[in-house]
């Protein structure tokens, strides 16, 4: 008994030990980052790695008042949730259609609509400037919700479809034998019982835009559209050289908010992102 | 008030056939159901009649009314399904008012009348849990409440009870009855399960492939069977059904022989005899068989005889003991013996 009680907890040490160096490993990067970014610029570049560097605010100062960050961060935001919100709207009934009503080229639409992410974006990026431009649209946030929306619709949908697919046919039929309309179908059984995949999709459309970074460029061009990830760029430019400290801290900031949000539905997002591929 | 008559009814999906020709005429109040094995159209015709699926061919009527164009939430009958379907994302207090919702009956009523519905199935004290809160038992109960709720024109119950350990069963069965004969709503109730179908029913309409083989109370299909499918679908073991020769109007087959028989008839036949209608003898009898298998089960003893090729299930005093490959005598009621025409699987009478 005892020594299989050692050995037990034995393989829990290792256990932590493999998934612990796993771990440091993946967060190095990070903990690097914030190690620049709260640090002097004189503490960055130097002939021997300084890993314990002085605290300093010099940066964090920086980008709040010598550059609008405060716009950035609520053009990212704006722009995100509103793309976030256009393609819940679209992707729900698009999904509910194409999980449960059979009609002609049903598969065909929803591999359309999956192969809209198999091209290079940089094909239609000539394309899309010149359409924003003649709609007035350059340069503002309507722009960057719109272009987002459309770069995510196809995986919001796919991911709402799968989760769709799971929901038994006869929790429908029960809805409409008791007197329910295709829309309060939707509306009280469908989206309540998809809930988590509606989250998890909303949630990778969030990360996907956050991270985008051709179109942006392409469409802001003052601070009236920058956005955190094109902003980012811009710190490399101009007579003071390149900012590293300021650079990494921007790049902190805007992972956290992402971070807190997978951890909380990690649960969901590894099936989310898993699903499409193995149900078809 | 509900009599529902289905008339020529067929479905199909391309070249797949799910029901190919179904008249039934079901009346007011009635119990009816639908027995057959698994695939044979059961789900598929209640289907229809709720207005889920739509008939390729043929008319649903109700009251003299064709609802074929009728939509399913327009059609005032209530379903009860396999797997239960209670909405996961609502309490039972709100799956058993949803209907009600639908219907928008007056909200003063709808506090009344799900109360009064839980209270018939005995489930006033979980109204406020979450299907997933609740055991099978319970689940099924509530999936009743909800479809009793609004007192439809119509139950339609699709296999309520096939997902409940045995004990459980038989309790929701007398319950179902219960409620059916207090409620006088016309039923059909869809089973594969034949103990179920002659406890319940006040018809049994057994079906095979799309087809409805007979339809009949309990006692004529099992005193009266139409065809071989029939003869051996109900009854726990089934009626044995041996294959033989007729002439002289004596049938014979591998340790059978019966002479006087009550039909002429020349030629291959098939006699069908219950395991009941069997009587282990001293010696003579019709069948002389070796025992192959004992099987005591406290109020009587299935034993199983082995003549020729073929096994033949005879139900024995519940005393009865033997050895393996003891040779045995059977006599046969003559009163109860039925037989068929090998080549259509019809009754000859
Ligand atoms: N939606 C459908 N598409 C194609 N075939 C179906 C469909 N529904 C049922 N069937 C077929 O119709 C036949 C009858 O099915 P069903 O009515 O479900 O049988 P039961 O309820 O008696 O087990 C089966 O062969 C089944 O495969
Ligand atoms: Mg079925």
């Amino acid at each position: 008994m005892a020594s299989q009680r050692r050995k037990r907890g034995q393989n829990r040490v290792v256990r932590y030990l493999i998934l612990g160096s796993w771990a440091l490993f993946c967060l190095v990067p990070v903990i690097w980052f914030l190690s620049i970014g709260l640090r002097p610029r004189t503490e960055i570049i130097t002939p021997q790695p300084i890993y314990v560097p002085t605290l300093s605010l010099d940066a964090w100062n920086m980008i709040w008042s010598d550059w609008p960050m405060g716009s950035y961060l609520r053009n990212s935001v704006l722009a995100i949730v509103g793309s976030v919100a256009i393609d819940l709207v679209l992707a729900i009934p698009a999904a509910y259609s194409l999980s449960r009503y059979t009609y002609r080229g049903r598969e065909d639409i929803g591999f359309y609509i999956l192969s809209t992410r198999m091209m290079a974006p940089a094909i239609v990026a000539i394309p899309i400037f010149f359409l924003f431009r003649n709609m007035g649209l350059l340069d503002t946030i309507w722009a960057l919700m719109l272009i987002y929306a459309a770069i995510n619709l196809s995986v919001v949908t796919w991911i709402i479809r799968s989760y769709m697919m799971d929901i038994p046919q006869e929790l429908e039929d029960a809805a409409r034998t008791d007197g329910a309309s295709d829309l309060r179908i939707l509306w009280e059984i469908i989206i309540p019982a998809v809930l988590p995949g509606i989250i998890t999709a909303a949630v990778i459309a969030m990360i996907f835009a956050i991270n985008e970074f051709l179109f942006t460029l392409l469409i802001a061009s003052t601070k009236n559209a920058y956005t955190m990830s094109v902003a980012l760029a811009n710190f490399t430019g101009g007579s003071d050289g390149v900012i590293y400290n300021a650079i990494a801290l921007v790049a902190f900031l805007a992972f956290v908010p992402i971070f807190v949000v997978v951890v909380a539905i990690q649960k969901h997002l590894s099936r989310g992102l898993t699903m499409g591929a193995v149900k078809g | 008030m509900a009599r529902i008559e289905l008339t020529g009814i067929q479905k199909r999906w391309g070249n797949v056939w799910g029901v190919r020709d179904v008249n039934i005429d079901i009346a007011d109040q009635e119990l009816i159901v639908f027995l057959g094995p698994s695939g044979c159209g059961k789900t598929t015709t209640m289907r229809m009649i709720a207005g889920l699926e739509d008939p390729t061919e043929g008319q649903v009527i109700m009251d003299g009314e064709v609802m074929n164009d009728i939509d399913a939430r327009d059609r005032d009958v209530a379903m009860v399904f396999q797997g239960y379907a209670l909405y996961p994302n609502m309490t039972i207090y709100e799956n058993i008012r949803f209907p009600l919702r639908m219907r928008s009956v007056p909200r003063s009523e709808q506090d009344r009348l799900v109360r009064e519905a839980a209270d018939m199935v005995e489930l006033g004290d979980l109204l406020d849990r979450k299907p997933s809160a609740l055991s099978g038992g319970q689940r099924q109960r509530a999936a009743l409440a909800r479809a009793i709720v609004r007192q439809p024109q119509m139950f339609l119950m699709d296999e309520p009870l096939s997902n409940l350990d045995a004990k459980l069963r038989q309790a929701m069965r007398v319950q179902i009855k219960h409620l059916q004969r207090q409620l006088k709503i016309t039923t059909v109730y869809v089973t594969h399960d034949q103990i179920e179908a002659m406890t319940l029913a006040d018809r049994i309409v057994i079906m095979e492939g799309g087809l409805i083989q007979q339809i009949g109370t309990p006692d004529q299909i099992y005193s009266d069977p139409a065809n071989t499918f029939v003869a051996g679908f109900i009854g726990a073991p089934p009626m044995n059904l041996i294959e033989g020769q007729v002439k002289d109007n004596r049938f014979q087959s591998a340790g059978v022989t019966l002479p006087d028989l009550p039909i002429s008839w020349d030629g291959p036949v098939t006699l069908g005899v219950r395991p009941e209608d069997c009587r282990v003898a001293a010696d003579g009898g019709h069948l002389i068989g070796q025992v192959y298998g004992v099987e005591p089960t406290g109020d009587m003893t299935y034993l199983t005889l082995k003549a020729g090729d073929r096994l033949i299930e005879v139900k024995a005093d519940r005393d009865y003991r033997s050895d393996l490959d003891v040779t045995c005598h059977v006599t046969f009621d003559p009163q109860r013996l039925y037989f068929f025409d090998p080549k259509t699987g019809q009754r000859i009478r």
